[in-house]
């Protein structure tokens, strides 16, 4: 199923961790900015906005 | 018997606490050599095989043998006789609802609360009165330890690698207790979730640090149940306000008082379940109204049901102190009890 993940810049490494112990090295995903839950309105749809063209190239392939 | 892992050549004792530490196999505290001679003991001893399979941790698929559960048993400093806590304890910690992975991932660093019942408490010389929620043993600091060796080892629960806790508690170095079976009227904590009588068992709960209360000026159930349900709620504020597995610790002082007015556990879970409820808008009081919204007057309660909490006599003699253990985060990890040395999925013949 085609799927795209969406991890903050702290849990970077915990992402690439988990792909590693679970044989998906190098799997890709999309970062945002830390934290999401003291983020305001403006900031939420700033990082959504990064991460949906993010995810639209993770789905579609780098050519879309 | 034919252990599978592999061997290291260390100079002596101090060479090896050295190699442990600069492998990143230890918590910090030293290790003792887990020799064949005494990984075979503690196998010896629980009747299983070095191969036997404990169970699979479901997230990531990775296999738990018996051997390997040995090899850090006998690194934490257990004797054969308390290896059979501590392949219980681990299997517990395998079935789905204590969702392992989430609760050695998360950034809330709950620990591993480890409660035994049964016989075997007194025959591994567990204590559980003075001193019981922290090294008030050799067997209960141990068993406890051998759990989280378990988990740095098999699991790569180490900090800043799958281990993301925040602030973690102390209770992560080891997190095991008695229940005070032979000090106490109540049914045992495991024959309230549905063990046979007098079947040695542990019970495992994904826990944050205890929260100390007192309460030595009253007699009266219902008050003393009032101070526990008073520090439920602070943590409902102050952190979490999903319900979860709660554990309350009562102590001989407290405990007294409940025998002599004839009040069972499930009593004491009634009226706390009862009692351990706030309004979301009680997050105000405490800086969190950016979330009260418009659900100012809804009502959160601490327990599902009444059976969510575990009442827990454990404690030293003297002193009307308590303590309240909160979930890791609501309900997404469940207490699990299991019976030791008996296979669950067996038929009896």
């Amino acid at each position: 199923m085609p799927s795209a993940g969406i991890m903050t810049e702290t849990f970077v490494s915990a992402a690439e961790l988990m792909a590693r112990v679970l044989g998906a090295e190098d799997y890709p995903f999309a970062v945002i900015e830390h934290p999401i839950s003291s983020a305001d309105q403006a900031a939420l749809a700033a990082r959504a906005e990064r991460a949906a063209a993010d995810c639209a190239r993770l789905l579609l392939g780098a050519d879309g | 018997m034919p252990l599978a892992s592999r061997r290291y050549e260390v100079a002596d004792m101090m060479a090896a606490q050295e190699f442990y530490h600069s492998r990143g196999w230890t918590d910090g505290l030293p290790v003792v050599p887990p020799t064949d001679e005494a990984v075979e003991a503690c196998l010896e001893w629980a009747g299983l095989p070095p191969a036997h399979l404990v169970g699979v941790e479901p997230v990531r698929a990775r296999a738990v043998t018996a051997e390997k559960l040995a090899i850090n048993a006998v690194m934490a400093g257990c004797l054969p006789m308390h290896f059979p806590v501590v392949v219980a304890a681990f299997t517990a910690m395998l079935q789905e609802p204590f969702l392992l992975h989430g609760a050695t991932a998360s950034t809330g660093g709950c620990a591993v609360l480890v409660v035994v019942n049964g016989p075997i408490a007194a025959e591994i010389g567990m204590d559980a009165t003075f001193n019981a929620l922290a090294s008030s043993d050799r067997a209960s600091t141990v068993v406890g330890r051998a759990l989280r060796l378990c988990l740095i080892n098999m699991m790569d629960v180490r900090p800043g690698a799958i281990d993301r806790s925040v602030l973690g508690h102390p209770g992560k170095i080891s997190y095991c207790v008695a229940e005070d079976e032979a000090g106490s009227e109540w049914l045992p904590l495991a024959e309230e979730r549905g063990m046979p009588v007098g079947a040695s068992c542990v019970t495992v709960m994904a826990a944050g640090a205890p929260r100390q209360l007192m309460n030595e000026w009253t007699t009266v159930p219902e008050e003393i149940l009032d101070t526990f349900a008073s520090e439920i709620r602070a943590n409902m504020r102050h952190y979490s306000i999903w319900p979860g597995n709660y554990a309350i610790v009562v102590p001989p002082q407290l405990r007294a008082h409940f025998h002599a007015a004839g009040w069972s556990k499930a009593d004491v879970r009634a009226y706390v379940f009862e009692k351990a409820r706030i309004l979301r808008s009680e997050w105000a009081d405490c800086g969190k109204g950016a979330v009260v919204r418009d659900r100012g007057g809804w009502e959160y309660s601490a327990l599902s049901a009444a059976e969510d909490l575990l009442v827990i006599a454990a404690g030293g003699p003297a002193g009307g102190f308590g303590a309240v253990i909160p979930p890791w985060l609501g309900p997404k990890s469940r207490a699990v009890t299991v019976a030791i040395g008996a296979c669950v999925d067996c038929e009896i013949p």
